[in-house]
């Protein structure tokens, strides 16, 4: 039927672009809503130094992203918390500071070549069976955690006081938020690339908020904006041999305006 | 009035709250009984905020112990029993992705279960708090497109569907118009009475204050409590508490 369905490696990046597309929209409807929008961005670099770790030192490289980026997201809660710093500027530091250690880190160990670049900018090529079974292991933990605390974590979206005041335990799911979302942002970098990700994070939901349609709705928009721009992203990159992370973010590009037309006051 | 053995809600004692040495509150001690109707006035800055604020564990206190329910404020984990409406309920973010049954659902949250999704009581509860607070018909509205009294409505709306025995609310009345603000104090008095909810508000309109109130506490720095705000509070009073000239209306219903 769809020839594009016959190569296996094509299977690998439908299979884990899909569930990348999921995560990143339900995920990513908290981070827009809390204004954490950078912290996507943020731990997509420092997700980066994990992968340079692994290159260099010959370990799986989408695990110790994972690893990097969970450690690097919950260094920037403490920071938030323990000083007075405006969380943007924490967000940048930790930005460039990532993305600087890492050049150094790849180049030290000689490794400065084009499995780098393609963490950079994605490539669905280069997905492999083991990173496909990484990203739906790791990948079902997060969906499960998110789903299980959704409504817990909308109310601390709304008014993280009122619902501290009512008795929900706000710095632990803040905590679990941010964990989860370092995870599937370390997942993402191999289909969408670091530079790329954050855009799968947050369009899907800055389109779906177009609608004015409440909670759950909007998150169904969400989803179904991302699903839809990485299959068709991917479908396009495929046909015209163009790289797949940048073709996906254009498409989610392309249903943001489409939204923001429809929408028009 | 008649004399409560019970435990209170609240027991306040010698209650300080400072920042980098400045005393913002200072041994405050008072108690709030189940079913009482306090309303709390005093001038900005005076730390009426600040108090509401440690009552409900936001802010920590310097010294002193505040018990609720019995149970130190550290031990104490029914928070589902009291409900609380900030100040900024009317300012909230237009854009947010809610409509009027998201808000109020809310209130059920910290109930359930997490495995489980809203049950048939939680639908029960939030569906009879909608009709109490007469939003029953903007159910499926966005909460950014209502008027400040609606939205007003529905916040408290939200803190009636866990079922609280105390309702706390800070200025409830910031950006909300004449007509709803009567219509509110009502609805406040109907919950005090028919549901016996105890209410505490804090207002900046000492004349709105109405009649239902049972005692006032009024905050600067210390508390001034009177237990019988009709006889004691007069307009000297507060002119000292505001420095400023003051008129106080009250129609002296008595109830019978």
């Amino acid at each position: 039927m769809f020839e594009i369905l016959e190569y296996e490696f094509m299977q690998r990046a439908f299979i884990a672009g899909i569930f990348i597309a999921m995560l990143a929209s339900i995920s990513g409807t908290f981070i827009v809503l809390k204004r954490y929008s950078l912290m996507s961005e943020t731990l997509a670099h420092s997700a980066l130094v994990g992968v340079a770790v692994g290159l260099v030192a010959g370990y799986n490289p989408l695990w110790v992203a994972v690893i990097v980026a969970v450690l690097s997201a919950w260094l920037i809660e403490y920071l938030r918390s323990a000083f007075s710093l405006y969380s943007d500027a924490i967000l940048s530091i930790i930005l460039s500071g990532s993305l600087a250690l890492a050049v150094i880190i790849v180049s030290l160990g000689g490794a400065f070549n084009n499995s780098l670049f393609s963490y950079l900018f994605g490539s669905i090529l280069s997905v492999t069976t083991s990173d496909v079974i990484t990203i739906i292991s790791f990948g079902s933990i997060s969906l499960l955690l998110l789903l299980l605390f959704s409504k817990e974590l909308y109310f601390i979206t709304y008014d993280e006081e009122v619902a501290k005041t009512s008795g929900i335990r706000v710095k632990l799911l803040n905590f679990l938020l941010v964990t989860v979302v370092a995870i599937i942002i370390a997942l993402s970098i191999r289909v969408v690339g670091s530079l790329l990700i954050g855009a799968l994070m947050v369009i899907p939901t800055a389109a779906a908020l177009q609608f004015r349609v409440g909670f759950k709705p909007t998150v169904l928009f969400s989803l179904f904006f991302a699903v839809f721009s990485v299959i068709f992203g991917i479908t396009l990159s495929f046909y015209f041999s163009i790289p797949s992370g940048a073709t996906i973010v254009l498409c989610v590009i392309a249903v943001f305006i489409l939204s923001l037309f429809l929408n028009r006051k | 009035m008649s004399i409560k053995f019970r435990v209170p809600i609240f027991d306040v004692k010698n209650l300080s709250f400072s920042v980098r040495g400045v005393d913002i509150l200072k041994n405050i001690s008072l108690e709030i009984f189940n079913g009482e109707y306090i309303a709390i006035i005093g001038p900005n800055g005076g730390g009426k905020t600040t108090l509401i604020r440690m009552l409900l564990g936001l802010e920590k206190a310097s010294s002193g112990e505040i018990r609720i329910f019995g149970k130190k404020i550290r031990k104490f984990k029914e928070w589902n029993k009291i409900g609380f409406v900030p100040q900024r309920a009317s300012l909230v973010d237009t854009n947010f992705p809610a409509t009027v049954e998201d808000i109020v659902q809310m209130g059920r949250v910290a109930k359930r279960s997490i495995f489980s999704s809203f049950s048939k009581e939680d639908e029960k509860f939030t569906h009879d708090a909608m009709v109490k607070m007469d939003i029953l018909d903007l159910k499926d509205k966005m909460v950014g497109t209502l008027s400040g009294g609606q939205r007003q409505r529905v916040m408290i709306a939200r803190a009636l569907a866990s079922s609280p025995e105390i309702l706390i609310l800070d200025e409830p009345n910031t950006g909300v118009d004449m007509v709803s603000q009567q219509r509110f104090y009502k609805l406040l008095s109907k919950l005090n009475k028919e549901d016996n909810i105890t209410i505490v508000f804090i207002t900046h309109d000492i004349g709105v204050i109405a009649d239902d109130i049972g005692r006032l506490f009024t905050i600067n720095q210390q508390a001034t409590i009177c237990n019988d705000p009709k006889e004691t509070l007069s307009c000297e009073d507060v002119s000292a508490l505001y420095g400023m000239e003051a008129h106080l209306l009250h129609n002296h219903k008595h109830e019978h």
